[in-house]
Order: C-alpha cells, then sequence, then structure tokens
C-alpha cells in the first residue's frame, strides 16, 4: 500500500503548496495549544478553509494539540477540540493522555499521538491504543528492528519523520530552553539551545578544546536511500517537519518525496535510486543531513559541529502567478534577487524540471528592467515551456 | 505533614533521617548518581524500615521489554512501595502483570496540571512526582484538585535535558580528544551546567541547586523530594534537618542559609515560564 506523504504548513499558502506539490496531507498548529506558539498559525476559520480545500482534492488535514498543558488551560480545551471538530479537521495530534480521553469522550476526533510522548515500544503503543489512539508518530529514536517489531507487534498505524530538523534529545526530555531563556519548549517556545556553542570542560573545570566549540547540535534527518524499505515495512505515513520552513522548502522536498514514493511503488522491480534527488534536497536545506537513529547510528557523524551556518536560502527566486500560452510570457511574484542574463530552473506539481536563461525582464507597464530586488514585485518573463499557476522559480547551480 | 524522600547520592546515605528512598536500577533508569542491581536493592530492603522508591525512568526499547518484566515482577516480590516510571509501557505491564506496587507518574517535565494526574489515577497510577517547570501557585492548585498522591521536588540539581546521543564521548571522538571525567561541565556566558554522558545517553543538569524550603510549608503535599546528586553528604544531611525541621518562623533563615552552601535558587517557583515570544 503506498504511505501517505504528510506535510507541514504554517499557514495557507504553505497547505496549498505542500498538497499542490504532492503531500496527502498537512499537518497544522491552531492558535492553541500547538508546539509552534511562534509559527503563525491557524485561526479556527482558516483551519475550516484549509480542510475545505484539502478535501476538495480529497485530501487530509491534521491538526497539533501537542502542547504540555499547564491548569490554566484546562477549561479551554474541550471547546477548542468542538472547534476542530466542527471544522473537520481529520485527526488531532496529541501528547497529553488527558487530552485523548476528553476527546475520545466528547467529540468523534481520530487522534494521533504525538512524537512528544518518545513512544518506541510495543507495550506503549498497546497501551494508548486501547485509550483509542488510532496512529502513533514514532519516536525518532527508532531503528529500523524497532519499527519492524511495533509493526508486527500492534495493529495500528505508524508515523515517522523521513526528513527535516532533529531534536538533540528525546522529545519531552528537554528544558534547555526554559532554564537558559525562560521559554517553554514543551509549550511551542524551543529556542533551540542544542544548536549554541559551549565550552566544554572536565571535571576540574579546565576547558576540553577541539578544532569547534562543543554543541548537541544534530545533523538533519533524510530517509530519502529508505524509502522502499519504509514501504515495505508498511510504514503508514511519511512525515516532513518544519512547519515553520518556507513554500520553497516544502515545495521542494515534498515533490522529491513525491517522485521517490511514486516510482518506487509503481514500479518496484525496476526502481532505482535517484541522486539528483539526494543533491536537490542538500541544496534546499543548506545543511547536512542522515538517517540518524534508523541504522542504530548516532555516533558523531550525525553530529553538526560547523557552528550555525543556517543562511537564509536565496536559491527561491519567485513563484509564478500566470502564464499566458499564447505569448508564453510568465508572470513572477518575486522572493529572492534575481536579475537579467541568470540562469534559472522551473519546476512544479504538473512542470518537470527545466533549465533556461531569462533574456528579458518587464513590469507590469512593460518596462524592461535589469533587476528585480523589490520584495514580492510582480514581473513578467518570457519561459520556452508551458508553466502553470504555482510553478516555482530556482536558481541553477 | 509532608514524608521525605530523598535520592540518595551513595549508599552510606540510606541511613539518613528521611521517610523514603529512591534507587536506580542498572541499565533501566537515568539521571541518578548510581545505580544498583535486584540484589543489592533486596539487601538494602532488608535493612531498612524505610518506604522504597524504585525510579525506571529510561525510555524503553522493544529490546528490553523482556528484561524490564522480570525487574517487574521481582520488585513486586521485594514488596516495595512504588516505582517512578517515565514510559508508559510500564503502565501497560502493571495490569498485565498484576503488579501490586503503586505507579508514580514521573514523566519529568510533562507533569504539570491536575486533568493530566487525575487522568494517570484513573488507570491506577496512585502518585504523580511534579514537574520543576510550574510555579508555586500551580503547585498548589494541583494539591486541590488532584486525586492522586502527590511528590514534589525541592531541592537538588534538577535534569533539564537527556538525551540517547553521547554527546560528550561524540564531541572527544570528532577532534580526537581525551577524558575520563564522570561529571563533566558546559559553560556558557559564566554559567557552568554540569552533563554526564553514561550508557544510556546524555544528561544536563542546572547550573543551580533547587532551593524550595521556603514554599515548603504553603503546599499540602504527601511527599518532598530531596535529590543529593553532586550534593556533599555533609551539606545534604544538614539540608535534610532543616527541611525535617522548618517553620514559619525559621524559613527564610534555613533559606538562606541553603543558598549561603550552594548557588541555589527557587527556580520556577515564583517565575512563569514564556508561552509565546511576542
Amino acid at each position: 500500500m503506498k504511505p501517505e506523504l504528510l506535510a507541514p504548513a504554517g499557514d495557507l499558502e504553505r497547505l496549498k503548496i505542500a498538497l499542490l506539490y504532492g503531500a496527502d496531507a498537512v499537518y497544522i498548529g491552531g492558535n492553541l495549544f500547538g508546539l509552534r506558539a511562534n509559527a503563525i498559525n491557524f485561526t479556527i476559520e482558516e483551519i475550516k478553509e484549509g480542510v475545505s480545500y484539502a478535501h476538495s482534492l480529497n485530501k487530509k488535514v491534521y491538526v497539533t494539540v501537542n502542547i504540555v498543558i499547564h491548569n490554566k488551560e484546562i477549561k479551554f480545551l474541550l471547546n477548542y477540540l468542538k472547534q476542530l471538530e466542527e471544522a473537520k479537521v481529520d485527526a488531532i495530534i496529541v501528547s497529553d493522555p488527558a487530552i485523548i480521553e476528553l476527546a475520545k469522550k466528547n467529540t468523534n476526533l481520530q487522534i494521533h499521538l504525538s512524537t512528544q510522548q518518545s513512544t518506541m515500544n510495543y507495550e506503549a503503543i498497546e497501551f494508548f491504543k486501547k485509550q483509542g489512539v488510532s496512529r502513533i508518530v514514532l519516536a525518532r529514536e527508532c531503528t529500523k528492528e524497532d519499527i519492524k517489531i511495533i509493526k508486527n507487534k500492534v495493529d495500528i498505524e505508524l508515523e515517522m519523520f523521513i526528513h527535516g530538523a532533529m531534536c538533540s534529545s528525546y522529545s519531552g526530555r528537554c528544558v534547555l530552553s526554559n532554564y537558559l531563556t525562560n521559554r517553554d519548549s514543551n509549550r511551542g517556545g524551543c529556542s533551540q539551545i542544542c544548536r549554541w556553542d559551549f565550552n566544554l570542560l572536565n571535571n576540574s573545570l579546565n576547558e576540553i578544546k577541539g578544532e569547534k566549540d562543543f554543541t548537541f547540535c544534530a545533523k538533519d534527518l533524510s530517509m530519502l536511500k529508505y524509502i522502499p524499505e519504509l514501504i515495505d515495512i508498511g510504514v503508514t505515513s511519511f512525515k516532513i517537519e518544519g512547519r515553520m520552513r518556507s513554500i520553497y522548502y516544502i515545495a521542494t522536498v515534498i515533490s522529491v518525496y513525491r517522485k521517490a514514493i511514486d516510482e518506487y511503488c509503481n514500479n518496484k522491480k525496476n526502481y532505482t535510486y535517484n541522486i539528483e534527488y539526494e543533491k536537490i534536497l542538500r541544496e534546499c536545506a543548506n545543511r547536512d543531513s542522515v538517517a540518524q537513529f534508523y541504522n542504530g547510528i548516532y555516533d558523531n557523524t550525525c553530529s553538526y559541529y560547523n557552528g550555525r551556518k543556517e543562511i537564509s536560502n536565496q536559491d527561491f527566486l519567485g513563484i509564478v502567478i500566470d502564464y499566458d500560452i499564447k505569448t508564453s510570457i510568465a508572470t513572477i511574484e518575486q522572493r529572492n534577487y534575481f536579475k537579467k542574463g541568470d540562469i534559472v530552473e522551473v519546476f512544479g506539481p504538473n512542470t518537470e524540471l527545466t533549465t533556461f536563461t531569462i533574456n528579458e525582464i518587464k513590469d507590469l507597464d512593460d518596462n524592461i528592467i535589469e533587476i528585480v530586488n523589490h520584495p514580492k514585485q510582480i514581473i513578467k518573463i518570457m519561459v520556452p515551456k508551458r508553466l502553470y499557476k504555482n510553478d516555482i522559480i530556482k536558481i541553477k547551480h | 505533614m509532608y514524608k521525605t524522600i530523598i535520592i540518595p547520592n551513595n549508599k552510606k546515605m540510606i541511613d539518613l533521617d528521611c521517610d523514603a528512598l529512591i534507587f536506580g536500577i542498572k541499565d533501566y533508569s537515568v539521571n541518578m548518581p548510581f545505580y544498583i542491581d535486584l540484589e543489592e536493592l533486596e539487601k538494602i530492603k532488608k535493612t531498612t524500615n524505610k518506604e522504597i522508591f524504585v525510579s525506571i525512568n529510561k525510555n524503553i526499547y522493544n529490546n528490553e521489554i523482556d528484561n524490564l518484566k522480570k525487574i517487574l515482577l521481582k520488585l513486586n516480590e521485594l514488596n516495595i512501595k512504588g516505582l517512578f516510571y517515565y514510559d508508559v509501557s510500564i503502565v501497560n505491564l502493571k495490569e498485565k502483570l498484576n503488579l501490586k506496587y503503586d505507579l508514580v507518574w514521573n514523566q519529568e517535565h510533562l507533569v504539570t496540571n491536575y486533568l493530566t494526574i487525575n487522568y494517570w489515577k484513573n488507570k491506577g497510577v496512585e502518585y504523580a512526582c511534579l514537574s520543576n517547570e510550574i510555579t508555586l501557585n500551580e503547585i498548589k492548585e494541583i494539591t486541590k484538585m488532584s486525586k492522586a498522591k502527590l511528590i514534589v521536588p525541592l531541592f537538588g540539581y534538577i535534569p533539564m535535558m537527556n538525551s540517547k546521543r553521547h554527546a560528550i564521548k561524540n564531541y572527544l571522538k570528532e577532534f580526537k580528544l581525551k577524558d575520563n571525567s564522570k561529571i563533566n561541565y558546559i559553560e556558557k556566558e559564566d554559567k557552568i551546567y554540569p552533563i554526564i554522558d553514561d550508557k544510556n545517553g546524555t544528561t544536563v543538569y542546572t547550573d543551580k541547586v533547587l532551593n524550595g524550603i521556603k514554599d515548603v510549608l504553603d503546599i499540602d503535599v504527601d511527599y518532598i523530594l530531596l535529590n543529593s546528586f553532586m550534593i556533599q553528604d555533609d551539606k545534604f544531611k544538614k539540608v535534610l534537618s532543616m527541611f525535617k525541621t522548618v517553620t514559619s518562623d525559621n524559613k527564610h533563615e534555613y533559606f538562606d542559609l541553603i543558598n549561603n552552601m550552594f548557588n541555589a535558587d527557587t527556580l520556577f517557583l515564583h517565575k512563569e515560564t514564556i508561552y509565546k515570544v511576542k
């Protein structure tokens, strides 16, 4: 059976892009009780709109309700759960078992157990299944063997992260952010202390100095190479991390995994690993990625000692908002600086990756311009290939 | 009046004047000063009349379940008072194995509200050990609304992060360095945090010792938990004595005494964390 490809979405634009670029479902946060307090997040009205849009494509929307709750929030929970039910969301993602019980008693919501519970053994999963959970988001520490054992022991849907940033700790077991920055990591305020540099000292308080400073920083996760294996094991849902990521990141990552999943499922015997996909993912993230715990390896090769060099990605040049077939003119909304003469690539849900040179740029008044350097500037360029709304233009490396 | 439950820093501390003790079990516990096997636990049980709690607080993997069952059954024979758990597998196994000892919900930073405490109580979990990241007012509300017996940690270094990764070993390997410290430290902006990398991964502790003695009389809980990990024996003995003799008249004096003995703080007892950054 073909697994679900599950994308993050920080707002309606990203939700639509994720679904257009091949996600089968998206997970989003509401204004309350989600773990990305600093993402834009969705109002109930936006959730309804997102659900309606997804359902029109026969796709799904899951809403995170996975913060660690405090007393003062208890009275608001039930009303919020009922609002989510009315919004017709396909499931809620929960870490606190009291919310599971509240939802089961008072709503018909499907319930997925968040990775915040760090669930990685069949006894714990059996417990949560008895409580009415229909899907488990596995702990990122699970190995291939763990997933196989769980799959064989408990009949329940399994979701696993296949791509994106990693926590350095067990999910739920880190409050560095609370103590070092007074921001609550289990309530959406994580300030990523694990990416800070520290001096490491021995028991006599003398510094142990390597070429780089000490850090907990983990490389990103990428399971692209293991997609066929995971499909054969029977993992239900492949989850991409990153509700605060850009539409470019989401479009790129989703389209790569969409192709990999489809290529394997459509022709298992003749499937070959496409190294080009790996290159696309690497360029998009600007960070090293590995399979992390999946193969039981979590040594220094999984750690990142290069400091915080996650410069914002400038590859994303613009998004197609219209294409005139008669004139071959594409109308583009700018996202990063580009200029006449740049060699660029375009890709989209129905557009294969194509390279072309920008020979001429015009503004909306048909004035010829040399550079495009205003945020969200609308311009026109000739593209010798049929494009579609929401195709993405990127720089060619 | 509350009982005192301590995490002993070594086996000599078993004789201290407390009501209950918590022990970690080899390979199945984390964040403890030392770990014992079941034979040692049996011996200790025979030598003391104090209540014995065991902490099996690591995240459990499939390949550990069979042995975990044996441990849980042996603990049943030893007639321990209760078992602190992190991994929910233990709740499932308590029912399956018909274990008679009480469970303590001890998912560290997640024990933050009375609704979930009552949820676990309804599942047969008699105790909850409260998070260190909630305020005194939240603790007070929990004591009013909770059906479970409550344990509140009020002294000691607090684990801030627990990882399967071997953060120090990995760093040493990456840069071809050598060090055999049992306890290391990480330093940032003149603050020094203890960090321990052992068989089960890495734990980072607070730079400051939690000092909750000023507030202990204001909360109505069943046990207060005092953690002696990384605390000198003689100093801990004094702290324990203060917690057992604190009154409204001397609580400020004791508070200052503890602050003078350690780099101590009330941590989140009087400080709320920020949920959303505006």
